[in-house]
């Protein structure tokens, strides 16, 4: 039963809380992070990165979400998200950008216009 | 929040430094270091190039690189495996390949061979360990382990015995003819190239 559920998220890279990733991730496969990437991100679908979770690294995906903590140069070839928990220092590059009420974010902002 | 066990999924490569306090599948490529204090499983399919220091090691892909794992080693039928291993407990199904060499005495030897591994290269790391393992102050783990006897169940027939203790069956084949003793720490390119291939 547990190989079932494993098999449903098999696509999925997830990194967990208690984890820390030290280099490059790439990929063409979704990425949620629960725990601390530092490096690089590289990945042809979305990148989640989870309330609690800590990532200090260049982002380039489709779609980038952030509840957690984000250090670094994002750039998003569809959409960023910042929700309400978002921490964010760095300079954001996507064609549609979303900032939620009480996201923090610092940085320059390039929407291609 | 265990649902989100840690999954290094199939399409996805990392290349770096993996820690943690908890489970780690890996489905894709991982190539560096990777140390836990829990399970470290290596998916069918999935290919690891890292020096490894776990609790519980499972592998049923393919894995190169020093591994040292504190509780126990479990080789699947479909494992591939090139590069030294010590543990306590190791299990090796029948179909599991595996070339280098066994310890399943001195897990601290190995551990610190394993980390000054990280600065120089192989050649080094054979003598290192034993050296290790002299000058550690009287590893308290080695007088624990009666438990040695758990041993692999059914070791493939071919499961190389790195040293050339078993002269015996002659038709096993030729397991690794250069690897006696020495090499046991490099994957060699010979060995990294077949692996690709598969």
């Amino acid at each position: 039963m547990a190989k079932e559920k494993e098999t449903k998220t098999m696509a999925n890279t997830v990194i967990g809380s208690s984890i820390v990733v030290d280099g490059e991730i790439t990929g063409e496969e979704s990425l949620t992070i629960l725990g601390t990437v530092k490096g690089k991100i590289a990945t042809g679908q979305a990148v989640v990165v989870e309330p609690g979770a800590n990532v200090e690294a260049d982002v380039e995906a489709q779609t980038v979400t952030v509840s957690g903590k984000l250090t670094g140069n994002v750039t998003a070839r569809e959409k960023l998200e910042l929700r309400p928990e978002a921490k964010m220092v760095g300079n954001a590059k996507a064609p549609r950008i979303v900032v939620a009420d009480g996201a923090m974010f610092k940085g320059n902002v390039d929407m291609d216009v | 929040m265990a649902d989100k066990e840690t999954v290094i999924g199939l399409e996805t490569r990392i290349s770096g430094e993996i820690r943690g306090d908890e489970d780690l599948v890996i489905r894709g490529r991982v190539d560096g270091k990777i140390h836990l204090s829990q399970t470290l499983t290596v998916d069918k399919g999935a290919i690891v190039q890292a020096d490894i220091d776990v609790r519980t090691l499972v592998v049923a892909g393919t894995l190169v690189g020093n591994i040292v794992a504190s509780e126990s080693v479990r080789l699947q039928p479909t494992a591939r495996v090139v590069g030294s291993l010590a543990s306590p407990r190791v299990m090796m199904e029948a179909g599991a390949c595996y070339r280098g060499r066994v310890d399943m005495g001195d897990v601290e030897g190995a551990r610190a061979a394993v980390a000054s591994h990280a600065v120089g290269k192989p050649t080094t790391s054979s003598t290192t360990s034993s050296d290790a393992a002299r000058t550690r102050p009287a590893p308290p783990r080695l007088a624990a382990p009666p438990k040695t006897a758990v041993v692999p169940a059914k070791a493939p027939p071919r499961a190389p015995t790195p040293e050339r203790t078993t002269t015996a069956t002659p038709a096993a084949p030729p397991a690794f003819p250069r690897v006696a003793g020495a090499a046991s720490s490099a994957a060699p390119a010979w060995a990294k190239k077949k692996i690709r291939r598969r």
